[in-house]
């Protein structure tokens, strides 16, 4: 049944390992001897390597390299350097922005400093990255969509920890590095500005990443489901429409009445992965800068449903005569 | 006639599950069959039935509609139509619709010769609606938990709700549900994009093939996963996102009712850490 | 290869097992609604667990009642605070107290053996001040205890220390070396549910009186200057009141909109009646008693030990199941105190520097 729904691959074949086109014009070539891997040819290709690192690619590895090791190392201070509390507590652990009492200017290394060039480093880190992929796609001949598309998940970080923070004035706006106190951050934020289910961009956001699963679920397995009339070819499939997708197509008109074609059910695919960050910075970028409280908002434009009142005739205590403590 | 070129030569009957040639047949694009007819039956009463449930209610504003689940003092019995019945029904309606779309798709797929992936994929779908309007409830003894329907007082249940466990995003299945969701989105920016560069090269370039594909990958990170790994990988990360999602919330009261990041006591107080401080 | 596979997924299988068994509880569970239906609204406990709370929760039996007798400035010297009370009742009020703080240690827990009327122990200065305070909060702040009130059982529960005190932490920002340290924040706090928020929302709230308040008031910014790490510390505040009672934040708030008033329950208000109660109790009876204290009673910095909400409520939404002990002491109700008694500061030569410049922003003072 799995070898017949295509789930794992049933027999391996082995044949001579795959070079690709060779490297012209850099000093750089590709790094380590390819080889197979067993585990790896269950579910995709078996070959592993080689890599092209590149002048890009050092230089943005040696950034993200940095901004780890200041991250890290703020961490491990933080629990005075014993390695044991370090590895029990990394998850509460984080390097926190500067306090708001610093607005933009620069603070001292140990009061956000280090976070500041954590920050920096790791933009430089992600920047490079898309200098590396829009190269690397024109020296192969391909368009450059993954390097915009991952222009969207520098938008989104850039707003988080540059733009917004900007626009308040303070650094201390931004998340700080830190695996529970992020997820605290975002609770925070919300907190703060009346409700983030409000922010319409937020609405967005979600829809577009729920979307994006969908979407991949209803591709990946429209495709597989095809798969036993090579459907997995999509390049070829796209120029020289074959029988896996005309029942692909198919498939999906006859059961919602409409159905993409082979290239453009990745053109849906891009939008909806690129939107995802796209709006939900925007949704991060309006928050606090243009608006303060999400719900209120949500309540002057009519959005916000209203529930029977639970504690009737209540008042704020604070704004009552002898009650403000 | 809403067809396809090369449409006609598929339109064959047979690969009904039910009704034998009886509903085997196409209305413009859609293809019916016994469970088109069902899916038209129970989405159309339970669409008729929210659109009665706003009249019932105090406004027509589209955001503020607000169909709710019984009281939880209800239990999981039957409550009155205006109290939260209507609800009930249209939730039963809900499940005949979904399910009926999952079998739909499994004829149109037989019909068609291929896999049954997608109607496995939408029935993680149907799971989830499953546990949070069902499963969750009946652990808890009260229809009263579930979600109501509302597109902004959905919004707020899914609020309050986390909020009763203090802070929802210390939850462990919720972290590895909401991880899966964006490598999902990411795989699928990635899986996109490299196949629209393929098919648009720079101007005055050949359309590229796979091993161009592979190539880019490899120099990228090291690794290709191919054109056809690339499906399965996605297929996975998806329906483990919508899988974990299901997890998250069952586990939510159920199983657990503090704050979720007082669970997280089990890690700071493993023995193996004694005598650190 | 194949075999190892399965091998290295059994066990990961065992391991997350193991802890699902180990670390997760079981239906049935209890729901109490807080608001409307399917907003969410709801309170989940789970059986086992009250019934254990229940357990220890209750107040102990009292004694039988006297009022008798004359007044009790006049049988004994030295009395301060209960002087019109009925020597009866102050005898029974003192056994009472001894059951409630120093069972082990009786009287001379606070008494010199042979001479009761000294101050000589410190331990008699700071239950005078003690039983000031429990007067003061049954009778200034009825608007959090109402008619339940509080004894020195409420807190005590047998023991010379209250169990659920707070001392100051660490300043925030207050690391002097090279990397980022002190941060009064993003550690394991077991007061605050093991978040990582910052382990000491008490002394800016509930000692010093910092804006709790973080949401705006208005859709559009109108000069909230709040910002998200102040929340962070408000935020950190409700995680130990949350925890302290055994409640969620749908017993008092609707999250839709955490700050509005009328989508808020009854007992928003009961809760922020307690935080001018707690502010008071902190910094105008714990506070002056710093020097009193022995220096090992103390924290670290050498602040005293001060109260929240776990102190009197130790995991329950009413502090010892509601159970109206007070009413049965009168005394403790201000019945027959000396009128100046409860309202008086303490005056006592004060040779603790009250260092307490702790901020919400986490900036260095």
């Amino acid at each position: 049944m799995s070898e017949y729904q295509n789930i794992f691959t049933r027999v391996q074949i082995r044949g001579p390992l795959h070079a690709g086109p060779p490297v012209t014009g850099s000093i750089f070539q590709r790094e380590g001897k390819p080889f197979y891997s067993y585990l790896m040819g269950i579910i995709g290709n078996a070959q592993v390597g080689p890599l092209y690192l590149g002048s890009l690619g050092v230089a943005s590895l040696i950034s993200g390299f940095i901004a780890i090791e200041i991250i890290g190392l703020n961490m491990w201070a933080s629990v005075g350097w014993n390695p044991i509390l370090f590895i029990r507590d990394l998850p509460w652990l984080a390097l926190e922005p500067p306090a708001p009492a610093y607005g933009l200017r620069i603070p001292p290394l140990n009061q956000g400093g280090w976070w500041l060039m954590a920050g920096f480093f790791l933009t430089a880190a992600m920047v490079l990255w898309f200098f590396r992929m829009y190269r690397r796609a024109r020296q192969l001949g391909l368009g450059t969509h993954m390097a915009w598309a991952w222009g969207a998940a520098i938008w989104l970080y850039f707003v988080l920890g540059f733009l917004r923070p900007l626009l308040m004035g303070s650094w201390g706006e931004a998340p700080p590095f830190g695996i529970f106190p992020h997820l605290d951050w975002t609770v925070s934020f919300s907190l703060r500005y009346g409700n983030l289910y409000y922010d319409p961009f937020h609405m967005l956001s979600i829809v577009f990443l729920y979307g994006s699963v969908l979407l991949f679920a209803m591709h990946a397995a429209t495709i597989l489901a095809v798969s036993r009339f090579g459907g997995e070819k999509e390049v070829e499939q796209s120029v020289d429409r074959g029988t896996a997708s005309e029942r692909a197509a198919l498939f999906w008109r006859w059961t919602m009445g409409f159905n993409a074609t082979m290239e453009s059910i990745h053109r849906w695919a891009w939008w909806f992965a690129v939107l995802t960050p796209l709006t939900g910075g925007i949704g991060i970028l309006l928050t606090g800068t243009v608006t303060d409280n999400w719900f209120l908002w949500a309540v002057k434009h009519g959005v916000a449903p209203h529930y029977a009142p639970i504690f009737s005739h209540a008042v704020d205590p604070a704004t009552l005569q002898g009650g403000k403590p | 006639m809403a067809m396809l070129t090369f449409e006609k030569k598929y339109r064959v009957p047979g690969g009904t599950l039910l009704g034998g040639d009886l509903f085997d047949y196409w209305v413009g694009p859609f293809y019916v069959g016994f469970f088109g007819i069902t899916a038209a039956f129970f989405s159309i009463l339970g669409t008729a039935l929210i659109i009665y449930g706003a009249s019932q209610g105090t406004t027509w504003n589209i955001w503020q509609i607000n169909i709710v689940p019984p009281d939880v003092s209800y239990g999981l019995g039957f409550a009155p139509m205006a109290k939260g019945g209507l609800w009930q029904v249209i939730t039963i309606c809900a499940l005949g619709a979904f399910v009926s779309w999952a079998l739909r798709e499994v004829e149109i797929s037989r019909k068609l010769g291929i896999g049954l992936h997608v109607p496995f994929a939408f029935s993680f779908a149907i799971f989830a609606y499953f546990s949070l309007e069902v499963i969750r409830p009946i652990l808890m003894g009260a229809w009263g938990v579930a979600f109501p329907y509302g597109i902004m007082s959905h919004l707020d249940w899914v609020s309050n709700t986390g909020y009763q466990y203090l802070n929802f995003e210390y939850n462990p299945a919720h972290m590895i549900a909401v991880t899966l969701f964006f490598t999902t989105t990411f795989a699928l920016a990635l899986h996109g994009s490299l196949v629209l560069s393929a098919l648009n090269p720079a101007q005055g370039e050949e359309v590229k093939t796979a091993e161009h594909e592979d190539t880019f990958f490899r120099d990228f990170i090291g690794y290709s996963i191919g054109t056809l790994g690339i499906h399965r990988l996605g297929l996975f990360l998806a329906l483990a996102a919508v899988f974990f999602s299901a997890v998250c919330i069952i586990i939510s009261g159920p199983f657990w009712t503090a704050g979720w990041p007082e669970w997280w006591s089990w890690w700071l107080n493993m023995p193996i850490w004694s005598g650190v401080h | 290869m194949r075999t190892a596979l399965s091998g290295v997924a059994l066990l990961g299988a065992f391991a997350i097992s193991l802890v699902a068994v180990l670390t997760f509880t079981r239906p049935p569970i209890n729901i109490v609604a807080t608001g409307n239906p399917g907003t969410g609204m709801q309170l989940n406990y789970v059986p086992k667990q009250v019934a254990a709370a229940l357990a220890i929760n209750h107040a102990p039996a009292a004694l039988p009642p006297i009022d008798a007798g004359p007044p009790a400035s006049t049988v004994y010297k030295n009395v301060q605070v209960l002087g019109n009370v009925s020597s009866g009742a102050f005898t029974r009020l003192m056994v009472s107290m001894t059951n409630w703080v120093a069972p082990q240690q009786g009287c001379n827990y606070c008494h010199v053996a042979g001479n009761f009327a000294s101050d000589s122990k410190y331990t008699k200065v700071i239950a005078r001040r003690m039983l000031q305070m429990t007067i003061a909060v049954n009778t200034k702040y009825t608007n959090h205890v109402g008619n339940v009130g509080v004894t020195c059982y409420t807190c005590h529960r047998g023991a010379p220390l209250p169990s659920q005190v707070w001392f100051t932490g660490i300043t925030p920002g207050s690391g002097a070396g090279l990397l980022e340290t002190n941060m009064g924040k993003n550690l394991p706090a077991l007061a605050i549910n093991n978040s990582s928020l910052p382990s000491d929302p008490f002394t800016p709230f509930l000692l010093n009186h910092e804006k709790i308040r973080d949401q705006g008031t208005t859709a559009l910014p109108s000069g909230n200057t709040q910002s998200i790490k102040q929340t962070d510390w408000t935020y950190a505040l409700m995680m130990h009141y949350s925890q302290a009672l055994g409640v969620n934040c749908a017993f008092c708030h609707n999250s839709q909109a955490f700050s509005d008033w009328s989508e808020s329950t009854p007992q928003r208000l009961t809760a922020f009646y307690a935080e001018a109660m707690l502010r008071d109790l902190n910094a105008n009876y714990m506070v002056p008693l710093t020097s009193i204290f022995p220096a090992n009673q103390r924290g670290p910095t050498g602040d005293v030990a001060k109260i929240n909400c776990a102190t009197c409520h130790q995991g329950v939404y009413k502090p010892l199941f509601g159970a109206a002990m007070a009413a049965q002491f009168p005394p403790l109700l201000g019945v027959g105190a000396t009128a100046t008694a409860a309202a008086t500061p303490m005056v006592m030569p004060s040779t603790m520097p009250m260092s307490s410049s702790s901020t919400t922003d986490g900036a260095k003072p």
